[in-house]
């Protein structure tokens, strides 16, 4: 709140001078996520803690990743249904080709090739539901939820229907290891467990940043300053304000559309990769739980589904939400039906807030 | 237009610095937190006061709720605290998140029904390496063979085969139906380890008849009972129609949906339909005729032996503890169903 409350002052000098109430309404999210984490802090036992937190950077990776692209998507006005499945989709390339590979070359051929197939394979789906919307003008809703269907189903096809498993002790590592490793004699390593661990059980060692919460800061810095930052970040406003207005403006609409999609598709199948390298498996329904989760992050992270607004910060938050809710009532011990309503009142309460806070302005 | 683009340009470049600052400030707040919860937590539970969590494969499930009465029985009998929890779906993605929750919560046994062989090896053994006992029930990661096999570290598999047990319903409803004809498999959804391994198990068991049994088909029905009617309707009026004289649902849903379709084409009693899994509603239509046999499985003795394991880990006594119990089935029909054992393998929701 301290540094996000001048930035407001300062956007708007020309306005009124800030009241209390729009401090709410600006950095509700803020002092909503601040208020989750205290009251679970208080009373949830063991839920303050180094490990807790590290593990929800890392499981939230996955979600946020999709939710990065879904986030440009919904700003430019869309919406993606199909990323779930493609991350699945991709996910599956991703072992197919580490697990043929694997044993036959050195490990990070076998990781660039499996990433780079999965990367490849995911930006068909992008394309093709970019060209359908952007010149056949067909409603995003519904090429991408035919897009749905047809990744699902490609998924199935390229695993044969069951989980691809891969069985090279590298790549798990990368997907579950840490930066850092401190032992209890003192000594601390790098990137991997040192290999003379005589009489030091795993539980005494202390693991620190793992590699998916690195992996996620990077994509959520670059996918921020895309944003915010460059021509591509603006045209997205732009067309999600209006289509016609960027049309006349110059924008390259239809280009700049298929390139959306495209990047949506792009970050799902990170996800996917990712996935691959932290579970050693792919399949083709392991991103399905997470789609709506992740729009839900978006809305809640206060982008409108009619286009023009949101922000990654937002979608981070939105994602961060949800992620502390699901862990923090684990340690509440509540029954975990509740979750469902705690997630489903929250996004409720992001769109009034939202509502609200347009009223006032 | 252009009006608009500066606006947001000149906000959103702010917004970003905004944003980089309070994510470095977040985080360092995070980390303050962090230090003061690590310093203030005891490691290891002191008393005697076990804590155990019944991960399942997800959550409401008749099944899996079954399995829950049975460790809380036992739970109760051994004086130790159950919590039980579950994904929304049968999924490693959901799964694995609360398998890290329940680490940081320091339980002392994770008793899993793990919803994918390979994807949750990786959770587990964390659970392994934070000095959590893992108990397998229901399914197993790696290749099952915790003595020897690809993944040693949990206590025991505790469970049923589910190829043994598809095999096993496909024998009943090949019996039924007079050791000859066709058998249509009606599944749930692809890339479910369990019930794709029902399948495979009813087409072993079709295979071992040499060619006097022959596989129909198979659909997916997304686990909803009205689309599987919808297919076995289709199936029933197509020209493969006649050849059809078993179905075998891999679950409830799929049974009564092939059920429905079959009563709607007044072909009931001669079409017989076997039932995976045995809540009361499969046998509320044994008795009423819609379906033929139910295979039902015993996760209340799953549960329970599993909370048992979990006291015998904790107190020393690992020499009582098998790393594999095969649980086995019980084939439900009328001429049974009132029988105890029968009655005793009823899933209780």
């Amino acid at each position: 709140m301290k540094v996000a409350t001048p930035n407001v002052d300062q956007s708007q000098p020309v306005k009124a001078p800030l009241k209390p109430l729009d401090i709410v309404s600006k950095g509700w999210s803020w002092l909503f996520l601040l208020v989750l984490v205290i009251f679970f802090s208080i009373f949830g036992q063991g839920f303050l803690n180094v490990y807790n937190f590290q593990t929800i950077g890392a499981d939230m990776a996955l979600v946020l990743i999709i939710a990065l692209g879904e986030t440009f998507v919904i700003i430019s006005g869309g919406i993606d249904l199909s990323t779930g499945f493609v991350m699945g989709m991709a996910s599956v390339a991703a072992a197919l080709v580490m697990s043929n590979l694997g044993g036959r070359a050195p490990l990070p051929v076998v990781v660039l090739a499996g990433a780079a197939a999965g990367l490849g394979i995911g930006l068909i789906p992008g394309l093709i539901n970019g060209v359908i919307i952007a010149r056949l003008r067909v409603p995003s809703f519904i090429v991408t939820l035919g897009m749905y269907g047809i990744a699902r189903g490609a998924g199935f096809i390229l695993s044969g229907g069951q989980p691809v498993s891969i069985n090279i002790n590298g790549v798990g590592q990368i997907g579950n290891g840490y930066l850092l490793y401190l032992l209890p004699d003192g000594r601390v390593s790098f990137f991997h467990l040192p290999s003379d661990l005589q009489g030091v059980r795993p539980s005494q060692i202390i693991q620190l940043i793992p590699f998916p919460l690195i992996f996620l800061v990077i994509v959520v810095l670059i996918s921020a300053w895309l944003l915010s930052q460059t021509r591509f970040g603006r045209h997205t406003y732009a067309v999600g304000g209006s289509e016609e207005a960027s049309r006349r403006a110059g924008i390259p609409v239809v280009r700049h559309t298929i390139l959306i999609y495209m990047l949506s598709a792009l970050l799902a199948s990170l996800a996917g990769v990712l996935y691959t390298m932290r579970f050693s498996n792919g399949a083709a329904d392991v991103g399905d739980p997470l789609l709506l989760t992740s729009i839900a992050a978006v809305i809640i992270g206060g982008a409108s589904l009619f286009g023009g607004e949101g922000t990654i910060l937002g979608t981070v938050i939105g994602a961060l939400i949800i992620a502390i809710i699901q862990n923090g009532l684990i340690f509440l011990g509540i029954n975990p039906f509740w979750q469902f309503i705690a997630v489903g009142a929250v996004i409720i309460l992001a769109v009034l807030v939202d509502q609200t806070k347009k009223q006032l302005a | 237009m252009e009006d608009t683009e500066i606006g947001a340009k000149s906000l959103s470049r702010r917004e970003f610095l905004a944003g980089t600052a309070a994510v470095i400030a977040g985080g360092s707040l995070l980390a303050a937190c962090g230090s003061t919860g690590g310093s203030g937590s005891t490691p290891g539970a002191t008393s005697t006061n076990y804590t155990f969590v019944l991960i399942q494969g997800v959550k409401g499930d008749p099944f899996y709720v079954t399995m829950q009465k049975g460790a809380q029985e036992m739970a109760n009998k051994l004086g130790v605290t159950l919590l039980v929890d579950g994904p929304a779906q049968f999924s490693a993605t959901l799964q694995a998140p609360i398998v890290d929750a329940y680490i940081a919560k320091k339980v002392d046994v994770m008793i899993i029904a793990a919803t994918d062989k390979q994807a949750m090896i990786a959770p587990l053994m964390r659970a392994n390496d934070a000095g959590i006992k893992v108990i397998s029930v229901d399914t197993f990661i790696g290749n099952g063979d915790y003595a020897n096999g690809t993944v040693t570290f949990p206590l025991s598999y505790i469970g049923s085969d589910n190829v043994q047990g598809g095999k096993i319903a496909g024998e009943a409803l090949i019996k039924a139906i007079g050791n000859k004809g066709g058998i249509y498999i009606e599944n749930t959804i692809p890339g479910i380890s369990t019930t794709d391994q029902r399948q495979q198990g009813c087409i072993q068991a079709i295979q071992a008849t040499n060619g006097a049994v022959t596989l129909v088909g198979s659909n997916y029905d997304n686990d909803s009972s009205a689309t599987a009617s919808q297919q076995v309707s289709a199936l029933l009026s197509s020209s493969k129609g006649a050849q059809v004289g078993g179905i075998f649902g891999t679950n409830l849903f799929s049974a009564e949906g092939a059920a429905q379709a079959v009563k709607n084409a007044n072909k009931q009693g001669q079409i017989k339909i076997a039932n995976f899994d045995a809540p009361q509603q499969a046998i509320t239509d044994l008795n009423n005729g819609a379906v033929d046999l139910v295979i039902a499985q015993k996760p209340a003795e799953m549960g329970s032996t599993a909370v048992q394991y979990g006291v015998y880990a904790l107190t020393g006594k690992t020499s009582s503890i098998q790393k594999r119990v095969p649980t086995g089935y019980v084939v439900i029909d009328k001429t049974n169903v009132n029988d105890p054992a029968s009655q005793a393998a009823i899933y209780k929701s």
